[in-house]
């Protein structure tokens, strides 16, 4: 195979070549990886803004006692004030623009730990509000007596309550990486394998 | 201002829109994929623009872009995969000035295809008349990895067109 005869081939003018136009400029929606998680980032920031409105109504919804109220109110101020926090750490990396001109290693590893510190942020506020709404849960059914929990809570051992707890920080562990697997995880492990090959001796 | 900005820029592009056309053609088997590509490389290169500050050339510029773009683009999921059988896919009828030449560079993109994303950089660049210390520059590797990662490409790309049963 004459590789010198091919390059002159190659770099003989194509006939297919179309003229490029100033709309191609400015077509808003990029396909990378990076792009696609913040799409899909955009998607959930709204979701999760609806579901802190309606936690806010669910005292009026579930008619609370007075007495959680105050409790309720305590847990939602911190619920927001993590989220506020990690919606500003999402809002950064929305707005972190990529710069493309970096030779193809360091451009592939900013991509690869950009996104796995951000995958990351997304599960610790995941644990983060797991673990508040389980504490709530814990204190309301400590805290207001003659509900059905609460007879039920009578008649098991403190071993199994904890248990559960467990179980279910567990799950929700369990559910958090599996989501954030299907919906990103392909996306990095197919930027580790391009940076696997470009590093292989 | 922005409007000049923009002539500029695609008077620069046209002049150099091979370096996109063989990219896209190099990463993209489908059609219709590889004209998304294609855009996209424009749109990236546009939005990437300001930060062009003609340290190295114009075209080197462009080339880690659009190589960069390219090895990051996902392509649409819900597209089927071209599976026919290389002689049959080549179509050659717009040839209008060198068959010998359309026919070896068609099978030279069909037998690409079977490369690795980092392979198919490797080439392109190669083909480019890119030397060692330029392709590792790009790529960002020692100039010996590149040295002999383009040695194993350039093998294993005879040995796929040998394959195909073309040799040239």
């Amino acid at each position: 195979m004459n590789f010198d005869q091919l390059k002159n081939d190659w770099n003989k003018p194509e006939t297919e070549e179309t003229e490029i136009l100033q709309s191609m400029l400015h077509i808003k929606e990029a396909h990378t990886p990076i792009d696609k998680i913040r799409k899909q980032m955009k998607c959930e920031f709204f979701v999760q803004l609806a579901s802190l409105l309606f936690i806010a109504l669910t005292p009026r919804i579930f008619g609370f006692p007075p007495e959680i109220k105050p409790v309720f109110m305590a847990f939602y101020a911190v619920t927001c004030g993590f989220c506020a926090y990690y919606f500003f750490k999402f809002y950064v990396f929305y707005k972190h623009s990529y710069d493309l001109s970096l030779d193809t290693r360091k451009n592939l590893l900013w991509f690869y730990y950009e996104m796995k510190l951000n995958i990351e942020l997304y599960k610790a506020l995941t644990y983060i509000l797991a673990f508040i709404v389980l504490s709530f849960a814990a204190v309301y059914l400590l805290m207001v007596r003659g509900t059905i929990f609460q007879h039920i809570l009578d008649k098991v051992s403190m071993i199994y309550i904890i248990l559960n707890c467990f179980i279910t920080i567990l799950i929700v562990g369990l559910i958090t990486e599996l989501w954030a697997k299907f919906y990103y995880g392909k996306y990095v492990k197919e930027l580790k394998k391009i940076i696997d090959k470009l590093d292989d001796e | 201002m922005q409007e000049y900005t923009e002539k500029i820029f695609l008077e620069l592009i046209n002049n150099n829109k091979a370096i996109i056309y063989k990219v896209s053609k190099m990463y993209m088997d489908d059609a219709e994929d590889r004209r998304d590509l294609f855009q996209e490389i424009v749109m990236q290169l546009w939005k990437a623009y300001p930060g062009f500050k003609g340290n190295s050339k114009f075209t080197t510029w462009m080339y880690r872009v659009a190589l960069n773009t390219a090895l990051l683009f996902l392509k649409k999921e819900t597209r089927k995969v071209d599976k026919t059988p290389l002689n049959e896919n080549i179509d050659l009828a717009d040839v209008n000035y060198s068959y010998d030449k359309e026919e070896k560079l068609a099978y030279l993109y069909k037998a690409v295809q079977e490369l690795n994303s980092i392979e198919k950089a490797l080439i392109f660049l190669f083909l480019e008349n890119q030397s060692h210390k330029e392709i590792a520059q790009n790529l960002g590797i020692t100039e010996v990895n590149a040295r002999v990662k383009l040695s194993r490409t350039k093998e294993k790309l005879q040995f796929i067109i040998k394959k195909n049963g073309y040799e040239f």
